[in-house]
């Protein structure tokens, strides 16, 4: 006999209200999975395999390379804005999509600069895992402060970028912004940009860290993976950038 | 020799990535009290403060 008096009084209720979608095994779903550090290196690892099998498409199919900055750009932006408890179907398509675009740019920056492509490549990954060391040890500090510093630079980053956008439809850019422009202000600009994307991946790190400690529902651990990955893409993108125009010097 | 220097840098970092991703930071970057507060300071909410009695069928037959 069942310890549930109410259950013994009026038998179990067929309200489809209270049996759809709250059975016990979705009721432990939502009450027990919690977002983990090892869940979210996972799907990080997951993301960067679809960006790179991405990457070998766009390599190979140049003409990708604007629908998949296109197709990555509207998905960030679902993702960030509509509903990031979605991450999880969002974040893949992302990754693919972005990295398409992404092989198709390395293959032009390769083709003008012969080994530019992993040189970006390990120093994108040696800021990250160097990042982490930092972040791991208590070396770098995330606090409200940094925060606000970092997210003011990347504000002043983002409106330099649209003003050159802009610019573009009337047939002019900011020169400095120009792969091809080796000046010293523009090396020491597109320096500027690495160390503030480097900066948002320490943020990134806090941001697993903190939803980890605090058990965030189970779905955060594909919204971290994907604010890492955007930010992994943005930096590599700088990178990529920054050594085309040391090498125009 | 770039490719090779630049690749095993990649590999490296990778591999440390995936390692020490899955470890926990230290105290001293997770036990101050200027952290960002992303989530608020949520106390576990499945906690219902008050006392307990407990329910033995004996008693449930008593009632009844």
């Amino acid at each position: 006999m069942s310890r549930h008096s109410a259950i013994n009084r009026f038998g179990r209720s067929t309200n489809p209200a209270f049996s759809r979608g709250f059975d016990s095994t979705s009721y432990e779903a939502s009450m027990g999975e919690k977002m983990t550090l090892d869940g979210a290196v996972n799907k990080t690892g997951i993301l960067l395999a679809l960006c790179f099998s991405g990457a070998v498409i766009g390599w190979n199919i140049p003409a990708l390379i604007w629908p998949g900055a296109i197709v990555g750009f509207i998905l960030a932006m679902v993702t960030i804005f509509r509903n990031p408890a979605k991450a999880g179907s969002t974040a893949p398509l992302y990754a693919l999509a972005q990295g398409t675009f992404l092989g198709g740019i390395t293959l032009m920056y390769e083709s003008a600069f012969d080994g530019i492509a992993i040189q970006a490549i390990g120093l994108t990954f040696g800021i990250l895992a160097s990042l982490l060391m930092c972040y791991k040890s208590g070396l770098i500090k995330p606090t409200e402060n940094f925060k606000l510093m970092v997210v003011a630079g990347i504000g002043g980053i983002f409106l330099l970028y649209l003003v050159s956008f802009i610019m573009s439809f009337f047939g002019s850019g900011i020169s400095l912004l120009s792969p091809t422009d080796g000046s010293l202000m523009s090396i020491g600009l597109s320096l500027g940009i690495v160390c503030f994307a480097s900066l948002s991946l320490v943020l990134d790190f806090d941001f697993i860290e903190e939803g980890a400690d605090k058990g965030m529902p189970k779905h955060m651990e594909w919204y971290g993976a994907f604010s890492l990955m955007v930010t992994l893409i943005w930096l590599y993108l700088e990178i990529l950038r920054l050594l085309a125009k040391m090498r125009s010097r | 020799m770039n490719t090779i220097i630049f690749g095993a840098l990649a590999i490296i970092s990778l591999f440390i990535f995936f390692n020490l991703g899955k470890v926990k930071a230290s105290r001293k970057q997770l036990d101050r009290s200027n952290r960002i507060n992303r989530f608020g300071n949520q106390e576990p909410n499945n906690i219902i403060e008050g006392e307990a009695k407990e329910i033995s069928e004996d008693d449930d037959q008593k009632n009844s």
